[in-house]
């Protein structure tokens, strides 16, 4: 035993997680589902946490199985997605309409009557821009220059960023995709919020949160999970509401809108934990108290 | 003497009978001879409702169904169900949404609306709907409808009925008499969009016309089809299996004074293949599916298919 070199106890902080994962050579260090054979040697555990950084912003490599493919990030087959992509040139005069779809269609050389091929019609639309964007986003992360020009601002290493912070840049940046849209976003809002079209769009949302938190390096595995994902998808889903509305060229009342949310979902928790704090001791006080008197519990 | 030339008059009259049979041999059992007739003319058969027919009689067989209900054709699938008819039709139309409107026209003005060949649609139901919308809707004055139908009395009450649209006379409506399953008057990559709208259960080889609707239709064109289809739900599934059999024979014979027909009808819906056998034989013939390929209607009593024919990448 003595001969053997001893691992580093691991550590929960989210910012050094990422430094382990992110070992340019991929040791399997964090593939937990791994045969035996593929099982690192100690001595290369050792090599391989001791890595040598060539673009310290690619700190991310979501957890996945070797052993399933990933996800697709949309359903599409190839003729839609010719479609579909043409489409989105035509978003910002059309809207989310048919007729977008239409001239996108001629655009992918197809005919008019091929906006068959998306029975969803308008709402595929809708549902492939926030997919996209969303894979825009994750593009960006995984090449380092987001995180980098936010930290470049602030005056800070990209270490340096806390992951709340990283998911208000998130977040920010998200919402900077949509400017463009931002005129007719309102007709992706009344699409969403048809009876039938809810769930998906729900699911849509939970994936672009999900994202944002995995990309800004969230590595809560308790029950916070829920909570940070639906806190943070209230707080987009009404930054997006606030917009459409907003008049600035840049966006400066949304981005003062999204921080006093996060400043009111820092309350909200700090509230959260006192409370639940505060039921303990009186839990625990009432348990000592009740012992001092003789009941057993 | 007299015994014997009795005997004999009857030995001969008996032998002369043997020669010359004025009856045709009848022998004891007939399952011989019929055998050996229908040995010639074996051919492969297909189903005429729960019957087998050969392949060469169905066309006439159905024939002479559908010219016995044109006239009564409308009541008739307005009692049969409910006027629920007309909803999945007026769907049907809404969701190809025909004719392009005027805010996407080119400016060079060079398209000339859409190409609508309507297969089996003799009354004209489904191209009047498709007409109203492309006018009504999307202004679009130049889309065109060919209505296709194998039966003439069937077209003979669509041109009856067409005198009372707007298009009746133009260039517009067309009627063709012709088997969808072999069209040599459309030529390759015309048509735009091609429906058949509870008709093609009535084709003798249902492959062959897909594939002639492939040929005919241009890259990127639609095939879109409505017909009876199988009900999901095993206990909606029974009441409609019990209006099908016993109500519409009934309903047929009172009103069109036709059980046999109608019979016919409902053997038909019963026979033919579920959605997703369906949706493989469109596949088979080419087409791109989009998503899950078909729609249900009513729980699944009518179901809407659909198909692309893809785009050669050049």
């Amino acid at each position: 035993m003595a001969s053997l070199v001893r691992l580093p106890a691991p550590r929960r902080a989210p910012s050094s997680i990422p430094s382990i994962c992110s070992a340019p050579t991929p040791l399997a260090t964090r593939q937990f589902h791994t045969s035996g054979q593929l099982r690192p040697s100690p001595s290369k555990v050792t090599t391989a946490i001791k890595p040598t950084f060539k673009n310290p912003a690619y700190t991310i490599r979501p957890y996945h199985s070797p052993l399933h493919p990933r996800l697709p990030p949309h359903e599409y087959t190839n003729s839609q997605t010719a479609i579909l992509t043409a489409s989105l040139p035509h978003i910002p005069s059309q809207g989310f309409t048919n007729a977008a779809l239409t001239l996108g269609a001629r655009d992918a050389g197809f005919l008019d009557v091929s906006v068959q091929l998306l029975p969803r019609g308008e709402f595929d639309l809708v549902l492939f821009w926030l997919a996209s964007r969303r894979g825009l986003l994750r593009g960006k992360v995984e090449e380092g220059a987001l995180f980098t020009r936010a930290a470049a601002e602030r005056g800070r290493e990209v270490g340096g960023l806390s992951v709340e912070e990283k998911v208000k840049i998130l977040v920010l940046e998200r919402l900077r995709l949509n400017k463009d849209v931002k005129e007719v976003w309102q007709d992706a809002l009344a699409q969403m919020s048809l009876l039938g079209n809810i769930p998906l769009a729900l699911t849509e949302l939970h994936a672009l949160s999900n994202d944002i938190l995995t990309l800004s390096g969230d590595a809560a595995v308790d029950g916070s999970w829920y909570a940070r994902r639906l806190g943070l998808s209230a707080i987009y889903a009404s930054a997006e509401v606030v917009m459409t509305r907003d008049p600035t060229p840049e966006l400066v009342e949304t981005e003062a809108f999204v921080e006093r949310r996060f400043a009111d979902k820092e309350a909200l928790r700090e509230k959260v934990e006192g409370v639940g704090s505060w039921v303990g001791f009186l839990g625990s006080t009432a348990v000592g108290v009740g012992r001092s008197w003789g009941l057993k519990i | 003497m007299s015994s014997r030339s009795a005997w004999r008059a009857l030995h001969y009259s008996a032998k002369r009978r043997i020669s010359q049979p004025t009856t045709p041999y009848r022998c004891f059992s007939c399952a011989r001879q019929s055998l050996e007739q229908a040995k010639p003319d074996h051919e492969r058969m297909t189903h005429f409702g729960f019957t087998n027919v050969p392949e060469s009689e169905k066309e006439s067989r159905v024939g002479a169904v559908f010219s016995s209900v044109a006239s009564s054709y409308d009541n008739m699938n307005d009692l049969m169900s409910l006027g629920i008819h007309r909803l999945w039709k007026d769907h049907f139309v809404r969701s190809l949404n025909p004719g392009t409107p005027v805010a996407n026209r080119d400016a060079d003005a060079k398209d000339k609306g859409w190409n609508i060949l309507d297969i089996a649609g003799g009354t004209g139901d489904i191209a009047f709907r498709m007409l109203d919308h492309a006018t009504n809707i999307n202004h679009d004055m130049q889309t065109s409808v060919t209505i296709s139908d194998i039966n003439a009395d069937m077209l003979a009450e669509g041109r009856k009925r067409s005198i009372e649209t707007p298009y009746y006379n133009t260039s517009r409506l067309s009627f063709v008499e012709a088997n969808a399953e072999h069209m040599p008057h459309i030529p390759d990559a015309s048509i735009d969009l091609y429906t058949v709208v509870f008709g093609i259960r009535n084709f003798t080889d249902k492959q062959a016309a897909l594939n002639e609707a492939f040929r005919v239709l241009k890259p990127g064109g639609v095939f879109a089809c409505m017909e009876f289809s199988k009900v999901d739900n095993p206990l909606f599934d029974a009441i409609y299996k019990r209006w099908n059999f016993s109500a519409i024979p009934l309903i047929g014979q009172i009103v069109a004074g036709d059980r046999d027909s109608y019979q016919y009808l409902v053997e038909s819906i019963e026979r033919f293949p579920s959605q997703e056998e369906f949706r493989g034989m469109i596949q088979k013939a080419g087409f791109m599916i989009p998503g899950r390929g078909y729609e249900n209607l009513t729980g699944g009593i009518a179901a809407i298919h659909k198909g692309i024919k893809p785009i050669v990448q050049s």
